[in-house]
């Protein structure tokens, strides 16, 4: 039954020639069935990879970043004085789920939420890309 | 006068290499204790459930990570139990303690 989106209803007809797995009353009709499910199958695939992150577009965004975690021992003065973290290296599921605490508020940190605030799913799978595996 | 004078200078000074000698162990024996080790290993970098690296990350950084899990200002369950049961001196300890660890973590250049 999970094979009823392929058109593999194993009802082929035997007097028709085509394809036998398809149940279509034509060949034109088997195969544009058979097209179209391969169709919808890269195009989930496709539609998964782009959620990950790309660290080549990670970089493109990363202005903002550079500004506080691209200089050494740079310090945050407001609302405490303490060093920002290297970034650089970090684990990337950790980067992701800092910088959506941040942007969505569950870790308060104005200067960090005003940054992320503009951030969107795809920006930070890319920034978290980029930075995890820069040198 | 001077036998009592050397013999105070002399105990001056075996109490501060006390202290020395205990601010380099401290953070290494609380990491084991504490149960740091657990999710960050003993160098930080174990990134066990989900754990950042800690290997060579700035120390005031994670003082002020452990002192916001310990007040609530940073919501996170797994880190709240274990900061709450930390001092600021342990804290400080731990910190220096991984900020010295072989360390991945970088300021990238671009």
């Amino acid at each position: 039954m999970y094979l009823l989106p392929l058109g593999l209803t194993g009802r082929g007809r035997s007097d028709k020639v085509s394809l036998q797995i398809f149940t279509g009353e034509s060949n034109v009709q088997n195969i544009s069935k058979f097209i179209w499910s391969i169709a919808v199958i890269l195009g989930c695939i496709a539609g998964s990879a782009s959620a990950e992150g790309d660290a080549t577009a990670g970089k493109q965004k990363n202005a903002l970043c550079q500004g506080c975690h691209g200089i050494k021992d740079f310090k945050m003065a407001y609302p405490k004085v303490y060093p920002v973290p290297k970034i650089g290296g970090q684990n990337v599921d950790y980067l992701v789920s800092a910088l959506k605490a941040y942007r969505d508020g569950d870790r308060a940190n104005e200067t960090m939420h005003a940054i992320a605030a503009d951030l969107s799913d795809q920006d930070i799978e890319d920034l978290a890309a980029y930075y995890s595996a820069v040198q | 006068m001077l036998n009592r004078t050397l013999g105070c200078l002399f105990a001056l000074l075996l109490g501060l290499s006390g202290v020395v000698m205990a601010e380099g162990t401290d953070g290494a024996q609380y990491i084991e204790d504490k149960g740091c080790v657990g999710c960050h290993g003993k160098d930080g970098n174990a990134m066990l459930m989900g754990a950042p690296k800690l290997g060579g990350q700035k120390a005031g950084y994670i003082v002020k990570s452990l002192m916001d899990y310990k007040s609530g200002a940073r919501n996170n369950a797994i880190m709240s139990g274990f900061a709450t049961a930390l001092s600021e001196e342990e804290m400080e300890a731990i910190a220096e303690y991984f900020e010295e660890q072989p360390s991945t973590l970088t300021v990238p250049k671009h």
